[in-house]
């Protein structure tokens, strides 16, 4: 296998673990009741008593 | 209040509208969102505050509310801090309540009830220079006086008038404890209190505020008797009872409270409040004609047209700065790669030429958000909700459904956020629903790529600026219809008086309107250097992939005598036609094939669907690997104006028609292409039934309208 193909298979596979791993971030601060709007925003709705 | 129990917890509080973000950002120097209208804050907010001798406190900013009395979800948020009902967070020690100076008397109707709180208050008059302005002087230390001695400060948070004296009043306040003096019941009110005190404890086995108390005599919402697991055949009778008792002190139970505060206000306000001749009446000159039935649209329309017309004209130079700059690394990145022709490819096709035909766009980005921050500050905005009531009365939405409208212009999620300040939860959801109809300035790119490659160049540059309008019309076209037959035949939605406070017009500060150009700019760039750069990675491996070696073979050997560089444009066009993406989109192409989009439009819409801004770089991935790598390739656009249908009925004709250029932006117009929105609506609406049915319906009505758009216009034209 060549360096390129390394190089190039590396940056995609960087790219598609980082996209999932943001994803199941997001869906994990969705069940803990914070903001499921995925910005990145502090807003966090806690449920009442 | 989550501070730890050596740091001071305080709570702003106040009616929507006074001031209480632009107070909190000036005493923590916090960017909070702030805004000329009421609703903008929908959620607690925390920061740290130095009281200026070194002692610091928890400073929390509440959503806006009228009265302890709440209705909506943002207004329970509010009580049930204010009550430390909320989970981790305890009770605030000082409670700072902002109250409009040029409105004093509704404002303090607040201060009224939270006197039954029994918490330590420093009372702001924020918008004294308004109120000097309108001629009004007020005393505050009469006003102290006349309130139990608790600290009134005057201030202009705006201007930073008075703040290092609310710092100061918050330190005395939480030294001094001074209380509010609370209200004095009329004699059978108060021992419909007591007796209704006693019998909630008897049946739930735990004692209730004052407060409490008086909430479940003066209200008619379930919420805090359900909360106390009180149930209704036990409080029914009781409070039967204890309203008949205030109705034999001559008072309306439902109106007794309001009677009763507003009494006792009037009294504490005489003599601290003196009118004087000033320009009360200016908002209401201009509000006649801004707000007028004919006028008051027609002077919208224009705005709005002015609007895109001066963000596509400001931002035409710094566009092609931007698309000249992506061309020069291009040429840098490409030579010293011509050894690796993948590597090459993922650089300049795919990550050049993706995140840079999505970067292009934030100069209209940044024009677009500081023309709206001028519009919203000035108080603009509001007035534009009002003129659109007439539209929204009529599907039977609530009049608090403009402001998650409007915020919806801009995303849809804070919108969806902003729905909790409507009561009725029908409305709320009937308004929810139909939020990401809404043209949000994600859509803006794909509409402003369109615009300036096809409508400009053929119509004119005045047409892109009209059908950038229409555009944001399309969606509001949609909502409303939607909305009617939500509420009058699925949700059966009872008519909702409307109420909206039009704030004053204000000169816009550039501070803020800039910080909130700079927020919305960052927020672009950073998305460019996340998300689209990932997808953009993905999306190239799967148009650069399989690379078979016999199709360049094959393609060479049957053109001997063709040039080395049309071949070359051949072998790119067949690898792109057999990658994976090609392979994908040309089997899904023909569910899109009705509404004129080829394999590679048809690829770009469903790259779209986690987030619809994506289709910018999608198509600037699947146009340059069709290229090839060169220094000298076209830009998306030109790229976009020559491309051509290889096959078909429609063989040798542009791709690019006017009928598929209009029906393209009608479907991201119209359809539900954005996860975070559908993940907002399953949280607001407590279920993934009415998120997954919005999503349905968006997609569909958005696949059929396009095709309609398609097939008329193709006809037509």
């Amino acid at each position: 296998m060549n360096i390129e193909a390394v190089i190039v298979g590396a940056v995609v596979g960087v790219a598609a673990g980082w996209l999932a791993r943001r994803w199941l971030i997001a869906a994990r601060r969705r069940k803990e009741g914070g903001c499921a709007g995925d910005c990145g925003c502090a807003t966090k709705v806690k449920p009442r008593k | 209040m989550s501070a730890s129990p050596d740091i001071l917890a305080v709570a702003l509080v106040g009616n929507p509208n006074t001031g209480k973000s632009t107070l909190f950002n000036a005493l923590t120097g916090m960017r909070q969102r702030v805004g000329n209208y009421p609703g903008v804050t929908v959620a607690r907010k925390s920061g740290t505050c130095d009281l200026g001798d070194g002692q610091k406190v928890e400073l929390v900013d509440l959503p806006g509310l009228y009265s302890l009395a709440a209705a909506s979800p943002d207004e329970q948020v509010v009580t049930d801090a204010l009550a430390g009902k909320i989970e981790g967070e305890r009770v605030p020690d000082v409670i700072v309540l902002v109250a409009d100076a040029t409105n004093l008397l509704r404002n303090l109707f607040l201060a009224s009830q939270l006197a039954e709180l029994e918490r330590p208050v420093v009372l702001v008059l924020n918008q004294i220079d308004v109120a000097r302005a309108q001629g009004l002087r007020i005393d505050p230390a009469q006003l102290s006086a006349r309130l139990g001695g608790v600290p009134v400060v005057l201030a202009s948070a705006w201007q930073g008038e008075g703040v290092p004296e609310v710092r100061l009043a918050i330190a005395e306040a939480a030294r001094a404890r001074r209380l509010l003096p609370r209200v004095e019941w009329p004699a059978n009110i108060a021992t419909a209190l007591a007796e209704l005190t006693r019998v909630v404890a008897a049946d739930t086995g735990r004692p209730i505020s004052a407060a409490e108390a008086q909430r479940l005599l003066f209200d008619t919402s379930p919420a805090l008797p359900e909360r106390l697991g009180w149930s209704a055949a036990q409080r029914d009778p009781v409070i039967r009872a204890a309203r008949e008792q205030v109705r034999r002190s001559g008072f309306n139970p439902l109106a007794a409270e309001p009677l009763v505060h507003y009494a006792r206000l009037r009294k504490a306000l005489e003599g601290v409040v003196l009118e004087g001749a000033g320009k009360a009446g200016r908002t209401a000159a201009v509000d006649r004609l801004l707000l007028h039935r004919v006028i008051g649209p027609l002077l919208f329309a224009g705005i709005m047209l002015g609007l895109f017309a001066a963000v596509f004209w400001l931002a035409k130079f710094p566009m092609e700065w931007i698309q000249h700059g992506v061309d020069v690394i291009k040429g840098v990145v490409a030579p010293p790669l011509d050894a690796y022709p993948m590597l090459q490819s993922l650089l300049t096709d795919g990550i050049i030429g993706g995140v840079g035909a999505f970067l292009a766009f934030l100069p209209q980005i940044l024009i677009l958000f500081l023309f709206v921050g001028i519009l919203e500050d000035s108080g603009y905005m509001a007035r534009a909700a009002f003129i659109m009531d007439r539209l929204f009365s009529w599907c039977g939405l609530n009049g608090k459904s403009f402001v998650p409208m409007l915020s919806g212009f801009a995303c849809a999620i804070p919108g969806l956020l902003s729905t909790r300040t409507i009561e009725d939860p029908k409305a709320r959801l009937a308004t929810a629903f139909v939020v990401p109809f809404m043209s949000c300035s994600a859509r803006f790119p794909i509409y402003a790529l369109m615009c300036a490659a096809f409508i400009g160049p053929l119509h004119g540059p005045g047409w892109e600026s009209v059908v950038m309008v229409g555009m944001h019309c399309v969606g509001l076209l949609f909502a409303v219809p939607t909305a009617f037959v939500l509420t009058r035949y699925v949700l059966k939605v009872k008519p909702q008086p409307f109420v909206l406070e039009l704030p004053r017009y204000q000169m816009p500060k550039p501070r803020d309107v800039l910080w909130r150009m700079w927020q919305n700019a960052a927020e672009f760039v950073s998305k460019a250097g996340t998300v689209i750069f990932a997808i953009t990675i993905i999306v190239w491996a799967l148009s650069y992939f399989p690379r078979d070696a016999s199709v360049a073979a094959r393609i060479k050997a049957a053109n001997p005598t063709v040039a080395e560089e049309v071949v070359k444009a051949q072998v790119q066009a067949a690898y792109v036609e057999q990658s994976y993406m090609g392979r994908f989109g040309k089997a899904v192409q023909p569910v899109f094939d009705p509404l004129g989009f080829d394999w590679k439009i048809t690829v770009g819409v469903l790259a779209s669907f986690p987030a619809r801004e994506v289709i910018v770089s999608t198509l600037g991935v699947t146009y340059s690997v069709g290229e090839g790598a060169k220094a000298d390739s076209r830009h998306l656009r030109q790229a976009m104006q020559d491309a051509k249908w290889s096959e078909g009925p429609r063989a040798g004709r542009p791709i690019f028609s006017l009928a598929a250029v209009l029906s393209l932006m009608v479907f991201f117009a119209l359809c539900s292409q954005c996860g975070p929105t559908i993940a907002t609506l399953a949280q607001e609406t407590g279920g993934w039934k009415w998120a997954a049915g919005s999503f349905v319906y968006m997609t569909a009505l958005a696949w059929v309208v396009a095709t309609l758009v398609y097939q008329g216009v193709s006809r037509i034209s």
